[in-house]
């Protein structure tokens, strides 16, 4: 199982959060951007610390949304 | 442009973002910052949570290591502070006595808690706006520490939080009938005086203070129906107010420097960003300062913007989060107009989310555990000012 993660970009607000969590995936580029990937528990944890619930997590196989 | 480039007077969130945009975009200019606090600008939100708790070293909050500026090329003139502006001859006077001329200017100096005079001559009356201030406030909290706070704004209600995570014995004493009620509204703000009662916070509401006692240190609070509150320390938390009474004579407003929605204020080449502005909402029509946390970022980037001569993008909903024990607390929007308010989920379980409506149109959301449905209820607000956004 893997996650793809997604940035609502009308929903960052360059936080940073998530780059904290998981600085092998996300990068602050103005925004956040995904820049490579990770084990599905590190994203879940990256996704639920964003006060702005700005990350969206697709599992990669059905391509259903699983956060939030 | 000239060599003297831009200066930015203040040194927080609203003038790092603007600095990492200005040489994102290719700016290469000369680029100053005047910090007063005498350190790179840092994160303020964990000041009343992690970093109040010990679980994190104020030091570690920098928004960059100190080699980022060196490598950007840009000059933090650290324990400076702007004292005055000279709009004809482009020229801003520091504390100490320098002056540096600027071909633009963003003003970011944010904004400064509200004092309460009585309680100034007391060595344990806290503020909490700065590293040092919670630093100062940390060591005076710890077990079976009686905690008096004024105030019941964010700031109280996180150091209350905090406080109790610490084993302090936690009073508040806000003067309106409830928490929040200016933003929120009485019923939701009587949830937050629920949820601190429920960790074990006294909170006194429709309390006013009468005086405050002690020698050398406040021992006892009254207020005016006669109650009292002994404590050991006592935190002041009764709002801020924009930090620019030294804009004075230069033609903008002290009280809240008024800009267009991109940060240009009335004066040439000057800007203003973060708590210190009082931008142009193009959704309202209205003027809005606020003092959150995200439109400090997004100010700072949209100045960036505007000095590159680019147009910046329509300003997001306003929004904000707070974390209480264990609890994130979001919410999008402005829901000063709203004359309707539906609950949905269980308050006492803390799993709810309310919205705040006008008629039948959303206009804001508070989301109490409840993360998830933020971005739903975010475009939902947002699309009833679509036609806006494309007439723009």
């Amino acid at each position: 199982m893997s996650y793809i993660p997604k940035i609502d970009e009308l929903a960052c607000s360059s936080h940073g959060d998530c780059v904290e969590v998981a600085p092998q995936v996300f990068a602050l580029d103005d925004i956040a951007v995904v820049i490579g990937d990770g084990p599905p528990e590190l994203l879940l944890e990256a996704a639920k610390v964003c006060p702005s619930t700005a990350i969206l997590l697709f599992d990669s196989e059905s391509g259903q949304q699983v956060y939030p | 442009m000239n060599d003297d480039g831009i200066v930015i007077a203040g040194g927080g969130l609203a003038a790092q973002r603007c600095c990492e945009r200005l040489r994102a975009r290719g700016y290469e200019g000369p680029l100053r910052v005047v910090c007063d606090e005498g350190v790179a600008p840092y994160d303020r939100p964990p000041l009343s949570k992690e970093v109040l708790a010990g679980e994190r070293d104020s030091d570690a909050l920098a928004f960059k290591p100190a080699q980022w500026y060196g490598d950007k090329g840009v000059e933090l003139l650290l324990g400076e502070r702007a004292v005055s502006l000279d709009p004809e001859a482009r020229r801003l006077e520091l504390s100490s006595g320098a002056a540096l001329r600027y071909e633009q200017l963003l003003i970011a100096t944010g904004s400064r808690p509200r004092r309460l005079p009585a309680a100034e001559r007391f060595s344990n009356a806290h503020m909490l706006r700065t590293a040092a201030d919670a630093r100062a406030l940390r060591g005076a909290i710890g077990e079976g520490c009686r905690l008096a706070i004024i105030g019941a704004g964010f700031i109280g209600q996180e150091v209350a939080a905090t406080a109790r995570k610490l084993g302090a014995q936690v009073t508040i004493v806000e003067a309106a009938p409830t928490p929040l009620v200016g933003i929120l509204g009485a019923r939701i703000g009587a949830w937050f005086a629920q949820l601190h009662r429920a960790e074990g916070v006294e909170v006194l509401c429709s309390a006013q203070l009468a005086d405050l006692h002690g020698n050398g240190r406040v021992e006892q609070l009254t207020l005016a129906d006669g109650r009292s509150i002994d404590c050991d320390a006592l935190v002041v938390g009764i709002g801020v107010e924009p930090a620019a009474d030294w804009v004075a004579g230069s033609g903008l407003e002290p009280d809240g420097i008024h800009t267009d929605s991109a940060g240009r204020t009335a004066l040439p080449g000057v800007y203003a960003a973060g708590d210190v502005a009082r931008p142009l909402d193009q959704r309202s029509g209205q003027r809005v300062r606020t003092e959150h946390w995200e439109a400090a970022s997004r100010q700072g980037q949209a100045v960036a913007l505007a000095m590159l001569g680019e147009d910046p993008p329509l300003a997001p909903l306003p929004s904000f989060w707070s974390d209480q024990y264990g609890l994130r607390i979001q919410y999008v929007g402005d829901a000063r107009a709203a004359d309707d308010i539906t609950i949905d989920g269980d308050q006492d379980a803390r799993d709810f989310s309310v919205r705040f409506c006008q008629g039948d149109r959303l206009v804001a959301a508070l989301l109490v555990g409840r993360p998830g449905e933020l971005p739903v209820l975010r475009r939902e607000i947002e699309s009833h000012y679509e036609p806006m956004r494309s007439a723009a």
